[in-house]
């Protein structure tokens, strides 16, 4: 900090330096506002209006006993895979808490790696193992099992998710206070108690953290029931269905509306802990650094390992089949090569491929730095107002996507911003549906910092731009790394909203995937998927390259915990 | 690991690399200017005809203008249009549901043209106003897993009918005819064939054996295939044909009638590039372009002077049922409405 010039200048840079930082929140408003606010409530219009007529028409529709079982669809099925989820995350992150360094930096490997899930590809690498002909409940076990249902979105939902929940999970984790586990077991308290008594409650706030974020994802999910659900309906395959079966789209969007209340509520209980979290938070306590390992009862040791040695099995399961599925035929119970199916991409292959990058890379950065400077001008600045905006800009990721696609279409097709079939309205849907996902780590990541850190900035003199510049951001350099890395592995991956809005000439590899499986070409689908994989894996290990360094650069090459995870902060 | 991922992305790029090549020689061979006027124009198309896109390249060779496409269902096109209230950036819609076509065009979101290809288009295939025009006829007809039928013991089903046999509970699959436009076809086929009492009686003997409708008409082909069911419903192309090479199934036509659906061609009022648009369906309508169309993915051409694929089997057109394809876009609403009545939980 350039802490030693004179006054007269300091005061006028601290004008410009003011007017910077308003112009800073004013284009992070005028963000939130054009690229969230506006297409969401261009789509919730219609909903409102038939023919130019304002109506209640489509709500009255809604308030039948068959929407009413959807609700209880929707919400039984997330509920209990999200529930599920935490569980199997707790365990693994729990197991991962006492493991060795070298045990911790590979499971911290490999569950980066398995978080990148292709849409519809495990479900379809799952019906293939455990279908009515899957190669092991048929062909090995001789049982012929209905997949479609309840059960299988369950299913699905839960190992999709259980690599991100754990990630978030560890990072609570990685806050527990060492020295209170240590002072428990001191005290004469058993491994048991101290869990009990001291890890759970440190990472309760974390785990419901967790809980509801897999909520809201699970609620609006509608690939995995799609697929799997048979004649199991959600909402979310409703409203998605209802847009391209009947062109109702007033229908449609209502549907959509049901939904909010629900996201609402979970956003309600994710504040409450977040305050709670931040209360607990000195600054000072990580675990990492130390040689201490946690050692827990043997019996629970066991339940612990049998969970992760699970879920190694069932990825080695989901990716070896999809790997399989790219070079041979295994539909008909007999593994028969090919290399059809790479020859069958579409012509577009490359392009939409080469589209996919740069978006997705243009969106995590963006992302990242748009969501700390909400969590910043949130909760570290307190303007009045932003907890509104902080919900806005949390919206899109809860509603379906599907609706936020439509939203932009609705906004974007006409004057004064009329972006629809440009890359521009591709990247801007990337980057303000995953806001929420870099606000959400940023949060965590500022309450483990000491408040004190900026009054006393300000206090030496530096002004609010060069706080921003010199303490915030180096500061949440990790954060904005781990934040590229989710949103960037996000939108490789999406589908939802960006259905609407590819145009010729403007396809992403994860459509081309989609238009394959929508075509019943399966192999080819498992090619492209294997692409995003590698793709995806590529610019996140230079990603975690990238953050390691500078990890190293700022503790002065202090931590083991070298592996880094997305979101590891965010709870 | 990190030198190895490096290698098995290199090797991925470069075999898509390779797939991509074959297809590309889209660099335009002549000269004339004046045979061709929209020379450096590109079209853009929404597509939903599988394999079509490898007509593009001799199109772009002989007339100098480039087309870009995107695959879409004509579902969520239909949708995205209606969002925009009907302003796209998209030239042409090419394939898919007819009944998507027929909504568009009440909602006045294509343009009318009537090519002077399309005289030799049986007038049952294209709009009278001229708002689209049939490229081909998707017929449809069944897929069933030899093995499956076999092992259960059940007969392979001849005709419509045959498939309202409980022999064949929670044996068939099909997409819901709410969203794929080949199953609503079928639907509305043969209850113009039935007439309506005997047709929803049979559909209704129809849903007790199937299990749940699948959300897309890719979805039945596939299915069946891997043994996850013993017969699918579904359009009945070359692709479809090149199953049996690769699975124990057999595709067979139903023997009492075959339901068929044009697949449209259409050109969008919102079209900047109408001239080349029209240059374009004219040429997919030509007897050069059909045969190529024909070539990328074996249907009954549009094109009466165009020949039956034999790669499609053994079609009887005979059999084709006599279909006014107007009530698909004007019975659309109450049909679905009285299906979704009788399919109750198993269909959205």
């Amino acid at each position: 900090m350039e802490t030693n010039q004179p006054l007269a200048r300091r005061a006028g840079r601290y004008r410009v330096a003011n007017l910077l930082d308003w112009l800073l929140l004013g284009l992070l408003l005028a963000g939130i506002a054009l690229f969230i606010l506006y297409p969401i409530l261009s789509v919730i219009a219609t909903s409102f209006f038939d023919q130019g007529e304002f109506t209640l028409r489509y709500y009255q529709d809604l308030m039948s006993s068959a929407n009413l079982k959807l609700m209880q669809n929707s919400l039984w099925v997330t509920t209990l895979s999200s529930c599920l989820t935490t569980i199997f995350a707790f365990c693994i992150a729990l197991y991962t808490f006492t493991a060795s360094a070298r045990r911790r930096a590979f499971i911290q490997r490999s569950l980066l790696l398995t978080m990148i899930s292709p849409p519809f590809v495990s479900a379809l690498a799952f019906i293939m193992l455990f279908g009515r002909r899957g190669l092991i409940t048929y062909q090995l076990l001789g049982l012929s099992i209905n997949p479609y249902g309840w059960q299988g979105i369950v299913a699905l939902q839960t190992i999709g998710n259980i690599s991100f929940a754990t990630l978030l999970l560890m990072g609570s984790f990685d806050a527990i206070d060492l020295k209170q586990v240590l002072a428990s077991r001191d005290l004469g308290a058993s491994p048991l108690q101290t869990l009990w008594r001291v890890v759970i409650p440190s990472v309760r706030p974390g785990i419901l953290s967790v809980l509801f974020t897999l909520f809201t994802m699970n609620l609006a999910d509608f690939g995995t029931p799609i697929v799997i659900g048979g004649r199991y309906k959600v909402l979310a395959t409703e409203a998605y269905l209802q847009v391209i079966s009947t062109a109702n789209l007033g229908k449609a969007s209502a549907i959509s509306v049901l939904m909010i209340p629900p996201a609402i509520l979970a956003f309600y209980f994710y504040r409450k802990t977040l305050s709670r979290t931040a209360n607990l938070a000195d600054g000072s306590k990580s675990f990492s650094g130390s040689g201490y390992t946690f050692e827990l009862p043997r019996s629970i040791r066991w339940v612990l390992v049998g969970v992760v040695g699970l879920f190694f099995v069932v990825m080695a399961l989901k990716y070896g089949n999809i790997l399989l599925s790219t070079v041979s035929n295994t539909a008909s119970g007999e593994i028969q090569f090919t290399t059809r199916y790479f020859q069958d991409l579409p012509r577009s292959q490359m392009s939409s491929f080469w589209h996919s990058i740069v978006y997705s890379i243009i969106a995590g950065g963006a992302a990242s730095l748009l969501g700390i400077l909400l969590s910043y001008y949130t909760h570290r600045r307190k303007l009045p107002g932003m907890k509104v905006v902080e919900f806005v800009a949390s919206l899109p990721y809860i509603i379906p996507g599907t609706f936020f696609g439509l939203g932009y279409v609705a906004a974007f097709s006409h004057e004064p911003l009329m972006i629809r079939g440009t890359a521009a309205i591709i990247v801007f849907n990337y980057t303000f549906r995953q806001i929420s996902v870099s606000n959400k780590s940023a949060n965590a990541a500022f309450s483990a910092i000491d408040e004190k850190l900026e009054p006393a900035a300000q206090d030496l003199g530096a002004s609010r731009i060069e706080i921003l510049r010199g303490i915030v951001l180096p500061l949440l350099k990790p954060v904005f790394l781990t934040c590229f890395i989710t949103v960037f592995t996000s939108s490789m991956t999406a589908v939802g909203a960006i259905a609407f809005l590819i145009s010729p000439g403007r396809n992403v590899a994860s459509m081309e995937l989609f238009q394959s499986i929508e075509n019943g070409r399966y192999g080819v689908a498992a090619v492209q998927a294997v692409m995003i994989i590698l793709v995806t894996m590529a610019v996140n290990l230079l990603a975690m390259h990238l953050l390691d360094r500078s990890r190293k650069q700022q503790k002065g090459g202090k931590g083991h915990v070298s592996a880094t995870e997305p979101s590891q902060e965010a709870v | 690991m990190k030198k190895v991922l490096a290698s098995l992305l290199a090797s991925a790029m470069l075999a898509t690399a390779f797939a991509g090549c074959s297809g590309d020689n889209s660099s335009s061979g002549g000269s004339g200017t004046a045979e061709k006027p929209y020379e450096g124009t590109t079209l853009s198309v929404m597509l939903a005809y599988g394999g079509a896109e490898a007509t593009f390249d001799a199109f772009t060779e002989k007339t100098g203008i480039k087309v870009e496409y995107v695959e879409i269902s004509t579902g969520e096109a239909l949708a995205q249009l209606q969002a925009a209230n009907g302003s796209t950036t998209a030239d042409v819609w090419f394939g898919g549901g007819v009944d998507s076509y027929i909504a568009a065009a009440e909602l006045g979101y294509l343009e009318q043209y009537v090519s002077p290809e399309a005289e030799a288009i049986n007038p049952t295939y294209r709009d009278k106003d001229g708002y689209w025009t049939g490229l081909a006829l998707v017929p449809a007809g069944f897929l069933v897993n030899n093995d499956v039928l076999e092992e259960k013991g059940l007969d392979i089903p001849k005709t419509w009918e045959d498939l309202a046999d409980p022999q064949y509970k929670n044996e068939i699959i099909m997409a819901s005819p709410a969203i794929s436009g080949t199953q609503y076809a079928i639907l509305n086929g043969t209850l113009q064939a039935w007439g309506e009492e005997k047709g929803w009686d049979i559909w209704s003997r129809i849903n007790d054996n199937v299990d749940f409708y699948a959300k897309g008409g890719g979805e039945p082909g596939p299915k069946t295939c891997a043994g996850e069911y013993g017969i699918a419903i579904l359009a009945m192309t070359g692709s479809t044909f090149a199953l049996e090479e690769e699975y124990p199934v057999t595709a067979v036509y139903p023997e009492d009638m075959i339901p068929w659906t044009p697949a449209p061609i259409g050109i969008f009022k919102d079209s900047e590039n109408k001239e080349a648009a029209k240059i374009f369906v004219d040429y997919m309508l030509s007897k050069e372009g059909q045969e190529a169309l024909r070539e990328a993915d074996a249907r009954i051409m549009a094109r009466e002077d165009v020949e039956v694929p034999s790669a499609i089997g053994n079609v009887d057109t005979s059999k084709l049922i006599q279909q006014d394809v107007t009530l698909f876009g004007s019975q659309r609403e109450a049909i679905l409405e009285k299906w979704d009545a009788l399919a109750g939980e198993k269909d959205s």
